[in-house]
């Protein structure tokens, strides 16, 4: 590390278990001073934020909730690899302290690798209420880290947390010493010994991690992570580690793993003891146990769990569908001033359509969509920080089951019949990356509102009487493709990755109103940021095929959009719609669904009310019903496009969703025209 | 072999030092503290000689104990008293489940057998047990349900998985045969061996049950409850 310490910035990571109170230390600490985006190359979030302490900058990484730094999923992996390779200054290790036990088992991987540690003991005031004593004094004498008692939610602790972390920032001399070391049972502290003195005897370690830590790793296997920290590992040492695991597997009976975890909490539970005084033996039943009696009640849970889904749906569009209303009001208002005063210039007409039409017409397809976001994201972060969204996913898990999913996606689903956008953003909620991406690549199956005005239009012309009959029918074959979708994505594509309930309740507890303002900003702004640009671009795009070459009609025959219709219309043709019309919609469609009536009309010249007439024209009941198939499977529309690259962070999985949804739709609907041609002749 | 290189295989205490070891874990598991006078009851000797081992078990780092104060088992101490305790334990599942042995026989047989079985016999054993349990996962609890002899023995050894053991009803974790993944996030969430473990509540669908671990609510499906084993106790 430079001499030159007080001119340089700061890095401080945060870390700590899921439900610790994380991100509300987080907020406190930066404020509003945020940057969210995604590690490189995985889908876990990334947040960042800096602060000014004694007129130094301190930067802040959020690391990913986890519960330890083993690496198997990718939130520890990242986390992980984080700590090792860009060593922050300090790391700031949150700890429930109404949980300990579970806590420590992080706080003694952080401290066997030579953090430089600071705990806050958050969420100080539950222990209070519970009656139960921690003895600061004593933990900090056997861990040797400052420690600082931090109630985040009610701004308590946190001068003195930030206090600490300057002074550990200050006083570190960049080198790592082990300041913990866990004691292991006799085999695995003796094989630890060998190892350890072969590391120091073959390894450089240039970066001054604890040789013992190495060691540790090693016999975890964790050769990989040693290798790119080393940049060499000699054969003989991985050897001596195979024969040192062998020798300890086989006196113990067990694997290295799982005896390194129990003996870690064999260790902590004695710390425990030390540090904990509990004025009753048993504390009284707390108010989260009596509200989870009624919650997770067997007769009341699931009235409970559908009177609140239908408050977030409501919630979500009820409220957020007018507000949409005037900013597609507001926008179609903007384009006709400026359309009037670009004429009153006498700018060129084409002028005039690209910056209407294009442009604002791309701003307003992407700021429509955020009513809903935001009032989404104001009922998912009221569920997640009140507690309740454990609950949801546990009381409606065995139900999903049936599906092949998890409980926690319910929600992104059932948001899906409103609007995929946010139904695909809703995924976050989801740990596991294999339930997330099954989730994320299903959602668009989900019917959603905008899809209902192409149903309306060919129900209205073809199945007189029959139209919610026949609108119910898509409803119900999305569901069903989604559950066909989410089997064959689980058992072909994510095999390699595992799916599992295990899942903590966290105490019930009241949402501070900070957090979730944040937290309804930090979503909308990081989907208008990474998402807009994808949808802007494409409205553009599709204006421009629309009006190109200069001089032809909107959207006509001859325009570029029409001679691509033109030319992929013969693929169509087996599904039974085969004309360019039918293809040029459906490309207009993937700017937003609904865009598929207005095309229709646009194309057979007349307005809404004769749209009817024409189709019937155009159209026969089995074609009709086959052209709804597709506009329900096929491309999702682009704002759904611009989310699943948001929530993927891969081109190469946005890609998938968009490939996969086109041939499914043309399959089925294929199949259908074919079929129902036969039983009808 | 580095832990034969280390001398501090357990292999190599005498038959009476772990006996002490074992009687004094039972009596730290039931008292909490050890008293010399608990020792000498429970194995029958005079308090004097007691204390005379103790000296020596101090000696070897086995226990700790302050001029008249209770004894306490060091950390190495305790390792290796349960390491005994085990090798009790799955000796006598040995004999009763395998060899069909009453389990009063079985007791003290296997306090005898635990000194002088090799450890390749020892992991042989239960290796032995484990395929056993395997095998008869399926059809676990209709086997016992048939064969009332069957029965009798687990009730008295009292294994069952965790989706087994009934709302309301404490164990304690005897082993996790999850794979991979499942199993070190039940690890790293503290299922660990040895862990008390409490199902205090079933889903409204009937599955997932929610449990009470190291002081918090973890929630797991049954299929995954199927995998951990638990030791029931009274509570």
């Amino acid at each position: 590390m430079d001499t030159t310490n007080n001119q340089k910035n700061f890095t401080i990571a945060l870390i700590g278990n899921p439900n610790s109170g994380k991100t509300v230390v987080f907020n406190n600490l930066t404020g509003s001073r945020q940057h969210v985006g995604n590690w490189p190359g995985v889908t876990v979030e990334k947040k960042e934020g800096k602060l000014f302490y004694k007129k130094r900058q301190i930067n802040i990484v959020d690391l990913p909730g986890i519960y330890s730094l083993d690496a198997h999923s990718e939130d520890e992996r990242v986390a992980r690899d984080y700590l090792v390779f860009s060593k922050p200054d300090v790391v700031i290790n949150i700890i429930d302290s109404s949980n300990l036990e579970r806590n420590l088992y992080l706080t003694t991987q952080l401290l066997e690798m030579g953090m430089n540690v600071v705990i806050a003991l958050n969420m100080y005031d539950e222990c209070n209420a519970r009656k139960i004593k921690i003895d600061i004094k004593k933990l900090n004498d056997i861990l040797k880290v400052p420690i600082v008692a931090t109630t985040a939610t009610k701004k308590i602790g946190m001068k003195e947390l930030l206090s600490k972390t300057y002074e550990a920032a200050v006083n570190s001399d960049g080198s790592t010493g082990c300041s913990l070391d866990v004691k292991y049972n006799r085999e695995l502290e003796s094989g630890l010994d060998v190892m350890e003195n072969m590391v120091k005897d073959y390894l450089p370690n240039e970066d001054g991690y604890p040789a013992r830590w190495i060691a540790l790793k090693l016999i975890e296997d964790e050769l990989k992570m040693v290798r790119q920290l080393a940049k060499n590992l000699p054969e003989i040492i991985i050897n001596k580690k195979k024969e040192i695991v062998d020798n300890i597997e086989n006196s113990c009976g067990e694997d290295v793993y799982s005896l390194i975890a129990e003996n870690r909490y064999d260790f902590i539970k004695k710390i425990i003891t030390e540090i904990i005084i509990r004025d009753t033996k048993e504390s009284p039943t707390s108010v989260s146990d009596k509200i989870d009696r009624v919650i997770t009640n067997r007769f009341l849970g699931i009235p409970i769990f559908l009177i609140i889904m239908y408050c977030v749906f409501t919630l979500t569009f009820k409220l957020g569908d007018p507000i949409v209303g005037w900013i597609e009001t507001f926008f179609g208002w903007l384009s006709e001033v400026i359309s009037t005063g670009l004429a009153n210039i006498n700018a060129p007409e084409l002028l005039t359509s690209l910056i209407t039409e294009g442009i604002i017409g791309g701003l307003g397809s992407v700021l429509v969509f955020l009513p809903n976001i935001l009032l989404l994201f104001l009922a998912i972060s009221l569920l997640e920080d009140s507690g309740y969204m454990a609950r949801a996913a546990y009381v409606i898990d065995r139900f999903m089951q049936v599906l092949g999913l998890h409980g926690k996606a319910f929600i992104p689903l059932l948001i899906g019949f409103g609007c995929n956008v946010p139904g695909v953003m809703a995924t976050r909620t989801l740990e596991n990356k294999k339930d997330r991406m099954t989730t994320i690549l299903i959602n668009p199956l989900m019917s959603c509102s905008a899809r209902l005005p192409v149903y309306i239009l060919f129900a209205s012309a073809f199945f007189k009487g029959k139209q919610s009959l026949i609108v119910f029918s898509l409803y119900i074959l999305g569901i069903l493709l989604a559950i066909m979708m989410a089997f064959i994505l689980k058992r072909f594509v994510f095999k390699g990755e595992n799916s599992f309930f295990i899942m903590e309740l966290p105490p019930y507890r009241v949402p501070t109103i900070k957090s979730t303002l944040i937290h309804m900003w930090e979503r909308s702004s990081s989907f208008i940021k990474k998402a807009g640009t994808i949808i802007v671009i494409a409205v553009i795009l599709i204006w421009a095929l629309s009006n190109l070459p200069v001089g032809v009609e909107y959207a006509s025959k001859d325009s570029l959009i029409g001679k691509i219709g033109t030319f992929v219309a013969p693929v169509f043709k087996p599904a039974g719609f085969g004309n360019w019309e039918a293809a040029v919609a459906l490309v207009f469609g993937i700017l937003a669904k609904e865009v598929v009536v207005g095309t229709l009309g646009v194309i057979y010249g007349v307005d809404e009310a004769g749209l009817v007439g024409a189709i019937s024209q155009h159209w026969n009941p089995i074609s009709a019903y086959s052209f709804m198939i597709m506009t329900l499977i096929y491309i999702p529309c682009i704002a759904v496009i611009g989310a699943i690259k948001r929530e993927t962070n891969s081109w190469g999985w946005t890609l998938f969703a968009v490939g996969y949804s086109l041939v499914l739709g043309w399959v089925v609907s294929v199949l259908f025209y074919q079929i129902a041609n036969l039983f009808v002749r | 072999m580095i832990l034969n290189e280390s001398g501090s295989e357990s292999g190599s205490l005498s038959l009476a030092l772990e006996d002490y070891l074992e009687a004094m874990l039972n009596i730290h598991d039931s008292e909490k503290i050890i008293r010399v006078s608990d020792i000498a009851k429970k194995l029958n000797i005079s308090k004097a000689s007691v204390s005379q081992t103790i000296a020596k078990l101090k000696k070897l780092g086995l226990v700790n104990q302050e001029s008249y104060n209770p004894v306490t088992l060091t950390f190495t101490g305790m390792e290796t008293a349960k390491k005994i305790r085990n090798r009790h334990t799955l000796i006598k599942r040995f004999l009763t489940e395998i060899l069909d042995v009453d389990s009063k026989i079985a007791e003290k047989d296997a306090c005898l057998m635990e000194h002088v079985l090799s450890r390749t016999t020892i992991n042989k054993i239960s290796e032995l047990l484990e395929k056993t349990e395997k095998l008869n996962d399926d059809n676990y609890f209709e086997k016992v349900n048939i064969n009332s002899k069957e029965r009798e023995i687990m009730e008295t050894v009292k294994i069952k998985t965790l989706k087994e053991l009934g709302k309301g009803r404490k164990g304690k974790i005897v082993k996790v045969t999850a794979k991979s993944m499942i199993r070190k996030r039940f690890l790293e969430m503290g299922v660990t061996s040895g862990s008390e473990i409490e199902i205090i509540g079933v889903a409204p669908l009937g599955d997932p049950i929610e449990v009470l671990i190291k002081g918090y609510k973890l929630s797991l499906r049954k299929s995954e409850a199927a995998d951990i084993f638990v030791e029931e106790v009274a509570g």
